[in-house]
Parts: C-alpha cells; structure tokens; sequence
C-alpha cells in the first residue's frame, strides 16, 4: 500500500509535476463546468427536474448563508457553493474504482483552507476597510491580538486537517480492508464513507460561512454611556 | 509527512478556475431564473391583486347600481300603488255613486210597482166587490134594483143649491139613466118624488145603463145626480186608495 501522506506525480509539464488529485480535480472540473453549461442552456419560468433540483440547491445554498450570515447571500453563493459542490463531489469520487478522492490528499485541503482564508480577509476588508479589519483583531481588547491572530490560522489550519483527517483515514480503512477481506466487504465502509464525505462537505462549507460571516458582520455599537454623576 | 506545493498552487488555481467556471454557468443563471420566477410571481401576484381590487370596484358598482334599480323601483313601486289607490278611490267613489243612484233608481222602480201593484190590486178589488155586489144583487129580486134608490135620488135632488135644482128639467125631459128599465109605477113615482122638490112637474126620459148594476143617475145640463152601486164602489175605490 502506498503511503497516503506522500504522492506520486503522474507526468510532467514542463518543470510541473502533474499528480493524480489534480488530474482527478481537472476531471471533476470538466465534468462540473460541462453539466452546468449544458444543464443552464435552456433555463425556463417553468422548470424541469433538472432545473428544479438546480434551483433547489443555489436556494438551499443561499438559505443557509443567508442564515448564517443575517445578510444578502449573493457575493458569497458561488463560492460557498463552489467550496460544497466540490468537495462533494471530490469526496464521493471514490465510488470510481482506481480513483483517490483529491480531498485524500493535503494539498487539494490545503488549497481549499487557503482560498477560505483568502476569502475572510477579501470580504473583511472589502467591509470593514483595512483598518476596520484589523480593529477586529483587537476585540474585545488589545491584549486579545496575538490570541486572534493564532486563532485566525489555527482555524485554517482545522480547516485543513479535519477534511484531510476524515477523507484520508476513509478511504486508507477501506484500502485495508479491502486488500484484507473480500469483495463486497468494504461496502458498509464505503456507504459511511460517502455519509461522511457529504457530511465533511457541508461541515467545511458552513464553517467557511461561519468564517466570511464573523469577518463581515457589523460590530454591536456601543451603548451610550449614562451619566452616572448626579 | 511532505507537502506538494505544486499540486497546492495547482489545486489553489483549479478551485479558483472551477469557481469562476460555476459562478458563470451555474449559480449566475440559476439565480437569475429564481430572480425572473419571483419576479414573474409578484407581477402575476400584483395583477392578481389588480384584478382583485378591479373586481372589487365592479362588484361595489354593480351592488350601487342594484341598490339604485331597487330604491327606484321602491319608488314607482310606491308611486304606483299609490296612483292606484288614488284610481281606487275614484272608481270606488264612482262604484258607490252608480249604486246609489241604482238603490234610488230601484227604489223609485220599486215604489212605482208597488204602487202599480196596488193600483192593479185595487182595481181588481173594485172589479171584485163590483162582481160580489152584482152577484149578491143579483140574488134580489129586480124591482129592489130601481125602487130602493128612488128616494135617494129625490133628496139628493133635493139637496142640489137651488139655483141648480132650478135648471133641471126646463129644456126638456130629464135625462135618466136606470140599471133596468123601471116599471111604469117606479117612474110615476119618481115623477112624483122630483116634482114635489123641483115645484113643478118634470118629464122623464129613461135610459137602461146596466153597468149602474142597481140604482139611478140624473144627468142634467146643469148637474148630475148618481145614487147606483157603481157610483158608490167607485167611490169606496177612491176612498180606498187615498187611505193607502
């Protein structure tokens, strides 16, 4: 069994290693790209059951950051729903024998954590403006910035790991099964595996939500202090 | 444990392609149609609501229309009945006009029959008491019908005014008209008898009148003395009548 921590590249291009979770994530891109422009050519008033189960997901996909967030979901629906759909998808891409979930492997976590990270600090500064921003980091006092600032990559860094941890071990505990047992044997594992991978999926998306929310979301003013003199 | 940067940097550019790639032909145009039903929705909530506010305005109209055709045909309703009352009263009025002018008119016709009736009545009542006292006469015996009413006749003569009794008889004989024809002795004696009134002696010419039934009358230029039956059942007739 190969070690699920190091990865192998498949081809070079040029000086750039091509490995397998980027050759699966291209896959999963065409696909994705491919079925959204062929399921939105012909978008009507009254909906297929394509259509409908489209429109069931971007609205489920604005109901909760619209939740979450107590605010206009618009600017962050494509990417929450990007961040949902592709791990999803990544996640259950190992019904597919031969293939390894991109998820499996740090850097497609990584990559995902760091885009989230990205985002918070866009739509932070984007609302709060660059001082604004960084006043957050001395809430509620100045002495909480070094806390905040951990706290600011330690959760990227949760992020990362629980989608790694939980992809990777999953798909490492059915890879041992497998080659110890039969068949069919590892088939409860993968039904959990693709439980856990939808569950990972919405879990990552919310938390990223939850991440770009906190960011954003307008701080409580201060009530007016009373006069206390007389 | 190591990391792969260029499968990072990699999947980094892949995630950010594949967001843009949805955002474009995924979430834009899903939420767009969303957009366009809602949109769709409101405009057909909003024509609803139009047409519903329309409906309403019409619905008011016709009910103000209905209630206006009602009051107005309360009105000629009322106006109606009452020209017919006032029409009623009027043939009403006219009605009782006609009956009483009829209950006159009926009651006049009734008067003039009964009247008529009694008239009728009595007159078969004289032909009756004259038919009874011809019947009953005729039971006597002939002479009694010219003997008994001769000293009748004489005093009635006898109690003319005297410039009237005077005349009688000076022209020529005295008219006499007798139910029979008197025997000789009969008219001697009522020679007799007016001769002795009248102071002088008179001639007398006889004239058989049998619808006198019994009895005598006088008839002179200046007077006529009656003393028969039928003078006397036309008299009680009359006396009859007047009491009725």
């Amino acid at each position: 069994m190969d070690n699920p921590l190091s990865i192998e590249p498949l081809f070079h291009i040029g000086p750039v290693p091509i490995t397998q979770p980027v050759v699966v994530t291209w896959a999963i891109m065409l696909a994705l790209g491919v079925f959204s422009f062929v399921a939105t050519r012909h978008l009507r008033i009254i909906p297929t059951k394509t259509q409908t189960v489209l429109e069931l997901f971007v609205s489920t996909i604005e109901g909760q950051v619209r939740d979450v967030m107590n605010g206009d979901p618009k600017p962050y629906r494509a990417l929450i729903g990007t961040i949902f759909l592709f791990i999803l998808v990544a996640n259950w891409s190992s019904l597919i024998p031969g293939i390894e979930p991109p998820t499996a492997h740090i850097e497609t976590d990584a990559a995902l954590a760091l885009i989230v990270f990205v985002a918070i600090l866009w739509f932070g500064i984007g609302t709060r403006g660059i001082k604004g921003y960084l006043a957050t980091f001395a809430e509620p006092t100045w002495v909480m910035i070094p806390l905040n600032i951990v706290e600011q990559i330690t959760r990227t860094f949760s992020l990362i790991v629980r989608l790694f941890g939980n992809v990777m071990s999953g798909v490492f505990v059915i890879s041992i099964v497998l080659s110890l047992a039969g068949l069919f044997v590892p088939i409860p594992l993968m039904a959990l595996d693709l439980l856990t991978g939808a569950v990972q999926a919405y879990i990552f998306a919310i938390l990223a939500t939850v991440f770009i929310g906190a960011a954003v979301a307008e701080t409580p003013s201060p009530k007016p202090q009373e006069d206390i003199s007389q | 444990m190591t990391i792969d940067w260029w499968t990072l940097g990699l999947q980094t550019v892949n995630v950010l392609i594949l967001l843009w790639l949805l955002a474009r032909f995924l979430f834009r145009p899903v939420a767009k149609i969303i957009a366009e039903r809602q949109a769709a929705a409101h405009a057909a909530l909003d024509e609803a609501e139009a047409a519903k506010v329309a409906a309403e305005t019409a619905r008011a109209e016709a009910e103000a229309a209905k209630q206006a055709v009602l009051s107005e045909r309360a009105e000629k309703i009322a106006e109606v009945r009452k020209d017919a009352e006032v029409e009623k009263q009027r043939l009403m009025a006219e009605l009782q006009a006609e009956l009483d002018k009829a209950r006159v008119q009926a009651k006049e016709d009734l008067a003039r029959q009964s009247k008529a009736q009694e008239e009728a009545l009595s007159e078969q009542a004289g032909v009756l008491a004259g038919d009874i006292a011809e019947r009953l006469l005729a039971r006597l015996p002939k002479e009694a019908r010219i003997a008994g009413f001769i000293d009748g006749l004489v005093e009635a003569v006898g109690a003319l005014p005297e410039s009237t009794r005077t005349g009688i008889g000076l022209n020529g004989p005295v008219p006499l008209r007798a139910a029979q024809m008197p025997t000789e002795a009969e008219i001697a004696q009522l020679r007799d008898g007016l001769g002795k009134i009248l102071g002088r002696a008179v001639e007398i010419e006889v004239t058989e009148a049998p619808e006198l039934i019994a009895g005598l009358e006088l008839d002179t230029a200046t007077a006529i003395v009656r003393n028969h039956f039928r003078a006397d059942l036309d008299r009680i007739t009359a006396e009859v009548r007047k009491h009725d």
